[in-house]
């Protein structure tokens, strides 16, 4: 399939659920049903969750507490896709107001809404800005942590993501992204399917293979701190196929 | 967007430094303005407090 098709169903996807007009990234998933729920399932603290305005908290995603875990008062951090901001809000409360938290999303809609919370919240540590995670519009080496929730698989090049994210980290800064990752080779009918990227499968990387392109960025000491299963159904046949949601640290 | 975040901004494209010019400034938020890249003869726009670093081709 095209990038640029994929970029444009991804995108207009999130716009949808951005405006609310559709609650969860796929009607096949109940990430959208009581997000409040979801989140605390996916493992973010209750006391983490209540500092934060409940109207980021979209459910997308398989969470990434313990990049927000390891978060210390005054550094810069970077979320790569950053939504309605939820990442973005739980860091800024671990950075304070010496700290800075930068939100990069391509779907404006996103962008907005994560902007309107901040503003009718009062966060003055966080920033907001269109952007593609391919092609960041940061310096190098002038991000402390980078961290992203469930993204990074819907990019269509995940290598130039992982490159990207290397060259704006300061030298031992660190990557902490949870994501979807197939174990063993994804089926191409769900490859080949749009509405199954956007749905945070169709992209996913074969696991080792994904540990591979970030080690391949240039990325060290690459852990998988923690790894969840799931299966799906395929439409043709009647395999089912193995998904991880893992989290990943490596440093730079 | 706050000025000091020019400190880490770069253009998406070359990475290299970029120019803001500001139109209009709010309680040291600038709301609507410009981010120049001299080397891409470029101007990403800033609208509502939101610099758009889409990259020139994905601009809408």
């Amino acid at each position: 399939m095209e990038k640029k098709k994929i970029k444009e169903v991804v995108k207009g996807r999130y716009a949808q659920i951005a405006k609310q007009a559709q609650e969860s990234c796929c009607p096949s998933c109940a990430c959208g049903s009581s997000s409040l729920l979801q989140a605390k399932v996916i493992g973010y603290s209750t006391e983490d969750l209540e500092h934060v305005p409940e109207e980021a908290i979209m459910g997308l995603g398989c969470g990434n507490p313990t990049a927000i875990a390891d978060l210390q008062a005054g550094e810069v951090v970077l979320d790569l896709g950053s939504g309605a901001g939820v990442d973005v809000f739980l860091a800024a409360n671990k950075v304070g107001p010496t700290g800075r938290v930068i939100g990069v999303d391509m779907t404006e809609e996103m962008v907005d809404k994560a902007k309107s919370i901040a503003r009718d919240h009062g966060y003055h540590n966080v920033e907001f800005r269109l952007g593609e995670i391919e092609k960041l519009p940061v310096e190098d080496e002038s991000v402390d942590a980078i961290i992203s929730n469930c993204v990074i698989n819907l990019s269509p090049d995940k290598s130039k993501v992982f490159r990207e994210a290397y060259r704006a980290l300061k030298p031992g800064g660190r990557l902490t992204v949870s994501d979807i990752v197939s174990e063993g080779a994804l089926p191409n009918e769900i490859k080949s399917d749009s509405n199954a990227w956007a749905c945070c499968i169709g992209g996913a990387l074969e696991h080792q293979e994904y540990l591979r392109e970030i080690k391949e960025s240039g990325f060290e000491n690459v852990q998988v701190l923690s790894s969840k299963e799931f299966y799906i159904e395929g439409e043709g046949s009647q395999a089912l196929t193995k998904l991880l949601s893992i989290t990943v640290r490596a440093y730079k | 967007m706050k000025k000091e975040l020019m400190q880490i901004l770069a253009c998406p494209v070359c990475k290299g430094d970029l120019e803001l010019k500001v139109d209009e400034e709010k309680r040291e938020e600038i709301v609507t303005g410009s981010l120049y890249c001299s080397k891409c003869n470029y101007s990403y726009p800033i609208v509502d407090t939101i610099p758009n670093l889409l990259p020139p081709e994905q601009q809408a």
